[in-house]
């Protein structure tokens, strides 16, 4: 902080935490603008904890220089860091409007500037509030090292994944390592409040300075921002496309866009061997999933039971078919919510997170309604595909589902897609995109309403694999990628 | 007038309905219990010799045993099944995959049942296994010889059910891409061995698969993360860090009044690791094995490692439960030095 303006060196360390940006710049208001009223004061009461209010310090009345103007600005500094607090305690108190809350951070305690580090919390907190403001791609992180000579005598002991241990500031310090010569950077590392997860979020400038010259305007381009989240325990990282979303968003000069494109592959290339260390390589794979929730990917990709088990076998993920050993009713005669809710032993408090609300939420599409025969034959055959998945509001809602069927037009086995076929005159593959809130669910939907014969569609169409892009042959879902 | 109505609702309406609520929870609380007691009822042991006595007359359609017979048949064919859910741990059944690429063929399901502290059970593992025919081992039993393979399961990820597959459920010539990439290890090696050893491979078909190891080994993994998972609570909990409910605290922790402990949690859920933060700022970390024993030990404060506490930590045994009581005594014996 003390370092003096005027000195301009390229180094190759990363961008100071405690880099202001000036308060003043307008793109901040919006930044934080996204952030709910109580989320701001939360931030607040964070920055002004007592273990964290060295890291970003208020602006108190000894830090002014003169006693002139104290009373033309709206906000007048506070003696103590007490006062500060009991400011934002009374915001906290009284109904209000969130822009006032913005106002007193950016224009009375933090006039000096807000600095990366609590942009970069800003930016998380957000990401807790809404799970699905980006969206993110799941990569399987895989070993490539392979040097255990007595693999094929006696079996190793350890059957743990390849997941691996994380130590937050070493990698950051490996990943600034490697990408240092290229990139300049600002990490943080945060545990996400709701979810299982670990997110880094790196911003990223092209400047070998310090203090970068440009516009203060570039701390807060989403485009240059890049998160990755390693979720607890399980071999996959989540890494956001900022690409899709820095199109959007920063209509600004082709090059920069081009630019930030490269960064951010720079830095994604840089992730797994970051993560290696000598005798233990990793090496980053698609696992052909990406979506906009979080949620989703923590249920389709994550450390939780059902990574491996959807579509139809989605009622093992569950349980919810059979109850716990102890429980003296034959299984058949208990509804399966009931079953789901019973088994709610997990063992884990982060497990219990991801799962509470979504079973609430998965069981209550199961309604049992009295029926007339056909439909009740319909019925059933939907839940034996579907399972528990995809009733009403799954966890797991997928937002897009891309697929491409490489069948012949002229084969007898595929009329399931009726209003696909008529279109089917030369072409060999065919691509099919199904986009929505929920595609899963509203292909249940589409079952439950008679559209789509529940008994002989695909598994592609329950989401049974898992999967947001997909190659289809005969029903089955190619493992490579054509 | 329309929006108007649900907005401010009457108190005495919404009184009554909380009230309806109430009575219905109620009603459905009191349903299940009637039901699990009537099962409970229809295992005991008099029902069921009953049943198995002379057979009742079964001319008679009104006849009460006549119609409860199913019952207590259904009722007894889960007890025995629970039974060796309790027992055994591990059992199989039959599944059939509703998709029609699947052709109707019958998967193989095992259960894997394993029990918690608290003494319930969690919820059950599945693994779903496909039977496959070998295509072409060269040196397995010939053509027709069926070999299992890993389809769906409900394991968590963190145990790799990839190594397990290769290690107990080798099949001839997949271990390369077998698609989920986990298999790395496996796969990796056979790239490393096969150029200079091409026998090597038809050693490797060779293995038999064994699923019971498989199950096994699983299933130890499975009992052994609940384990200590269990531990960790067990150890929050003579802290005092757990809540009534279970759930954590609402408020600030006071410290351990012996140990100084503010917070002890398991790293992630693999719950491999466990993380303890003392008052005065030291922060340990300690590694679990399978077995409960604390294997290694590293307690870092102001001035560089605390090899003491480490030492109490990992001493005396090293089983992880009484972890807290090393502490308290490495407290008392050292306190002048502190």
């Amino acid at each position: 902080m003390a370092r003096p303006k005027t000195v301009r060196a390229p180094t190759t360390a990363s961008l100071p935490n405690n880099l202001r940006i000036p308060s003043s710049t307008p793109s901040l208001t919006k930044s934080l603008g996204k952030l709910s009223r109580q989320a701001l004061l939360d931030l607040a009461f964070t920055w002004l904890d007592d273990r964290n209010v060295a890291s970003f310090p208020p602006y108190l009345q000894t830090d002014e220089d003169g006693p002139d103007d104290d009373d033309a600005l709206p906000y007048p500094a506070g003696k103590t860091i007490e006062e500060v607090r009991q400011a934002y305690e009374d915001l906290q108190d009284r109904k209000g409007a969130k822009r006032e809350v913005i106002e007193r951070i950016l224009e009375g305690d933090w006039r000096h500037g807000i600095t990366l580090r609590q942009l970069a919390m800003a930016d998380l907190r957000y990401m807790d509030d809404h799970p699905a403001s980006l969206r993110w791609t799941a990569l399987e992180l895989s070993r490539t090292d392979t040097k255990r000579k007595n693999f094929n005598g006696l079996p190793p002991t350890d059957w743990s994944g390849s997941v691996p241990r994380m130590q937050s500031a070493t990698f950051v310090q490996s990943l600034q390592r490697e990408i240092s010569p290229l990139v300049k950077a600002h990490y943080h590392l945060a545990h996400s409040a709701t979810l299982p997860l670990t997110f880094l979020r790196i911003f990223v400038v092209d400047s070998p300075y310090q203090s970068p010259r440009q516009a203060a305007e570039i701390f807060t381009d989403s485009s240059r921002v890049i998160y990755v989240a390693f979720p607890d325990s399980c071999p996959y990282v989540y890494t956001s496309i900022a690409t899709s979303t820095g199109s959007k968003s920063a209509p600004s000069t082709s090059s920069v866009a081009t630019d930030t494109r490269t960064l951010q592959r720079l830095v994604r290339d840089s992730i797994p061997k970051a993560l290696s260390r000598p005798q233990e390589r990793f090496s980053l794979q698609a696992t052909s999933l990406a979506a906009k929730n979080l949620p989703t990917l923590l249920a389709l990709r994550g450390p939780g039971r059902s990574t491996a088990s959807n579509g139809a076998f989605s009622i093992f993920a569950d349980a919810a078919t059979e109850g716990s050993p102890l429980d003296p009713r034959p299984s058949n005669t208990v509804s399966p919510e009931e079953h789901i809710r019973a088994s709610h032993s997990g063992p884990t408090e982060g497990k219990e997170n991801t799962n509470s609300p979504a079973t609430k939420r998965r069981s209550s599409g199961i309604d049992t309604a009295p029926l007339s025969p056909d439909s009740k034959k319909r019925r059933l055959a939907i839940h034996s595909r579907f399972g528990t998945l995809g009733s009403s509001l799954a966890p797991a809602p997928l937002d897009r589902l891309d697929i491409r069927l490489l069948d012949k037009p002229g084969s007898s086995d595929e009329q399931y897609d009726d209003d696909v076929d008529d279109s089917i005159f030369t072409p060999p593959a065919l691509s099919l995109t199904f986009s929505g809130s929920h595609v899963i669910g509203g292909i249940r939907k589409l079952a439950e309403l008679g559209i789509v014969d529940p008994e002989r569609m695909p598994s592609w169409m329950t989401g049974e694999e898992g999967v947001s892009v997909a190659t289809v042959r005969l029903g089955r879902r190619l493992q490579k990628d054509i | 007038m329309a929006s108007h109505a649900p907005a401010s609702p009457d108190p005495e309406e919404e009184e009554l309905d909380s009230e309806i609520a109430s009575i219905r929870a109620e009603i459905r609380k009191l349903q299940k219990h009637k039901r699990i007691l009537t099962s409970s009822l229809l295992t005991t042991d008099p029902v069921q010799k009953l049943l198995r006595k002379p057979q009742p007359p079964t001319t008679n359609p009104t006849d009460p045993l006549t119609r409860i017979f199913p019952l207590v048949h259904a009722a007894g064919a889960h007890t025995s099944s629970n039974h060796h859910r309790i027992a055994f741990g591990a059992t199989a059944f039959p599944f059939k995959d509703p998709s029609p690429a699947a052709n109707g063929v019958t998967l193989l399901g095992v259960r894997i049942d394993v029990c918690t502290r608290n003494g319930r059970f969690a919820k059950p593992y599945y693994v779903i296994l496909q039977k496959e025919r070998s295509r072409a081992g060269p040196g397995a039993g010939g053509a027709d010889s069926k070999v299992l393979k890993v389809y769906r399961h409900t394991v968590p990820a963190f145990i790799s059910i990839a190594k397990l597959e290769s290690v107990y459920l080798p099949r001839p010539g997949v271990t390369r891409d077998n698609g989920d990439g986990a298999g790395g290890g496996s796969s990796g090696e056979d790239e490393d061995t096969e150029p200079a050893k091409p026998w090597k491979k038809g050693g490797n078909s060779a293995r038999k698969q064994d699923l019971r190891g498989f199950v096994r080994e699983l299933r130890r993994e499975l009992v052994a993360w609940h384990m200590r998972v269990d531990a960790v609570e067990f150890l929050r909990e003579k802290l005092g860090l757990v809540g009534e409910g279970g759930g954590p605290l609402p408020f600030d922790v006071s410290p351990d009044r012996d140990t100084g402990i503010v917070s002890l949690a398991a790293v992630a859920i693999e719950a491999r690791y466990v993380r303890i933060e003392w008052v005065d700022g030291r922060v340990g970390r300690f590694k679990l094995s399978n077995t409960g024993i604390v294997e290694r030990a590293v307690v870092i404060g102001d001035q560089g490692r605390d090899k003491k506490v480490e030492d109490a930590i990992t001493g005396g045994g090293g089983r992880v439960e009484t972890v807290l009581d090393r502490l308290r005594a490495e407290v008392l014996s050292g306190s002048p030095g502190r």
